[in-house]
């Protein structure tokens, strides 16, 4: 089989400039995920039920249906409304943010309870509020076990970012797509995407490991 | 200083405490035993809300904390509380362990926050640990820095819940220790412990609970010497 390296020259810089807004894209959606994602944890563990609800409903519906359906919904259906032609960078990630934004919310919360009740009984015993007991005390301990799965997020959500394909949105995958229907070729354009996603989910491993490693040395715990 | 009345408490189905009722007197030690289960961590928890209350009063310093009107914060720097797992933040040093609470409710600022807080590491024998983390120190040390802490807070009354009961057996002294300063210094204590030892010395009146009622109270050469009730005497003949 002959293997055409000049497909891959030729596509270089739009595949470059794809993997661009692949990064933008999943750090734009990791980033408000990030703080939507505590807002939804920290409401699911209101001690009020019907304050809960609501959360509660969120999480179930953008963890049990396919990212794909919402990105659909979203670009299609939603973003139009404020917006015409509707953008598929924004669609995607405003779709990428509220997914995440579900996931996170529950690693925030695993997190939070996983440290000891003892922690807020002596914060509140002193005469903290809830809320300064949460600052103060839970939440920078929490911080330390949600850095591992908010990496395993991160990761997800950058090799998921290829449904923004679908849209159209201008992202890594989409300039695959686009060689592989140029040139009505398989394996040149898709490996070398592949092997570009590789690098990058495989250097955020690195970084994390990196983070993890500084956190536990910064102190005794 | 603290007025218990009719109190009642559940989880579920289960009643835990069934008709509590208690006067402790200002600069007052009392310190209350029984079996385990009898519900010593629950009534002493409902003292300051880490429990809510079924029924009944509590009023701390003239303030009614079952009142839903009450400000259960402030109600609460009053009333130091010291735990059986000592509950130490661990990732602040042994200082900011104890500034912490100062700074962020009374609002002191961060320098008289430490200098006052080396004043009480100095009283519980620990100045040298200022800087280090909780994990670095034994039980003994970790239990004497949660008093600390607790008293940095300036509480009127102290309450324990079997502070030496997590410690190895060489540790609880050093505690015993700081808690029998403390009583002679005049702060109000109450104290559920096994230690019948330190009851009979500091506390001023002990307190045999067992499922859910105070069955007998007396100074605690009357308790310990002749008790009235048979539970009384059952438990204590298994403890002494
Ligand atoms: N959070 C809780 N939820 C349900 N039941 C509880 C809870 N805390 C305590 N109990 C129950 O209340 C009863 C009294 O418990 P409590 O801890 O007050 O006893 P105790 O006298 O402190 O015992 P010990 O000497 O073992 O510490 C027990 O039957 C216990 O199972
Ligand atoms: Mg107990």
């Amino acid at each position: 089989m002959d293997f055409r390296f000049d497909i891959i020259a030729d596509y270089m810089p739009f595949f470059l400039k794809g993997m661009g807004i692949t990064i933008g894209v999943s750090l734009a959606g990791v980033i408000v995920g990030l703080l939507l994602g505590l807002v939804i944890a920290l409401g699911k563990m209101s001690s009020n039920r019907w304050i809960q609800l609501p959360f509660n409903i969120y999480i179930n519906i953008f963890r049990g249906t396919p990212l794909l359906v919402q990105l659909l919904i979203i670009h299609f259906g939603i973003v139009p409304l404020f917006m015409s032609p509707s953008n598929p960078i924004v669609s995607l990630v405003i779709g990428l943010s509220l997914n995440a934004a579900a996931y996170i919310a529950e690693i925030f919360r695993a997190g939070i309870q996983s440290i000891d009740k003892g922690q807020m009984e002596a914060a509140r015993s002193l005469g903290m509020t809830r809320a300064q007991a949460m600052k103060l005390v839970i939440l920078p301990q929490a911080v330390k076990r949600v850095i591992p799965p908010l990496g395993n997020e991160f990761i997800v959500l950058l090799k998921e970012s290829s449904l923004g394909s679908v849209l159209a949105a201008p992202e890594l995958m989409y300039w695959g797509r686009a060689a592989a229907g140029q040139y009505i070729r398989v394996w040149e354009p898709y490996i070398t995407v592949a092997l570009i996603y590789l690098v990058l989910t495989l250097s955020l491993t690195y970084l994390m490991n990196y983070v993890e490693r500084r956190m536990s040395t910064d102190d005794q715990r | 200083m603290i007025s218990v009345k009719n109190l009642k408490k559940s989880f579920g189905t289960n009643e835990v405490l069934k008709d509590i009722s208690l006067e402790v007197s200002p600069q007052e030690v009392v310190v209350v035993i029984g079996p385990s289960g009898s519900g010593k961590s629950t009534f002493i928890r409902c003292l300051n809300m880490l429990e809510t209350i079924n029924g009944g009063h509590v009023i701390v310093d003239g303030k009614d904390v079952t009142d839903k009107k009450t400000n259960i914060n402030e109600v609460r720097t009053e009333v130091g509380m010291v735990f059986q797992h000592f509950n130490l933040f661990p990732h602040k040093t042994i200082l900011e362990n104890i500034t912490l609470a100062p700074i962020h409710v009374r609002g002191l600022k961060k320098a008289e926050a430490e200098k006052k807080a080396k004043v009480l590491l100095e009283k519980v024998g620990l100045s040298e640990k200022a800087s280090a983390y909780p994990d670095s120190l034994s039980g003994g040390q970790k239990q004497r820095v949660a008093i600390a802490r607790a008293l940095a807070m300036e509480p009127k009354v102290m309450l324990f819940d079997e502070p030496t009961s997590a410690l190895d057996p060489e540790m609880v002294g050093e505690v015993l220790e700081v808690m029998k300063q403390l009583a002679k210094d005049g702060m109000t204590m109450i104290v559920v412990t096994h230690e019948m030892g330190f009851a009979r010395e500091v506390g001023d009146r002990v307190i045999f609970m067992d499922n859910g009622y105070i069955v007998e109270e007396n100074e605690p050469k009357a308790l310990f010497d002749a008790p009235q009730h048979e539970r009384t005497k059952a438990f204590l003949s298994k403890v002494l």
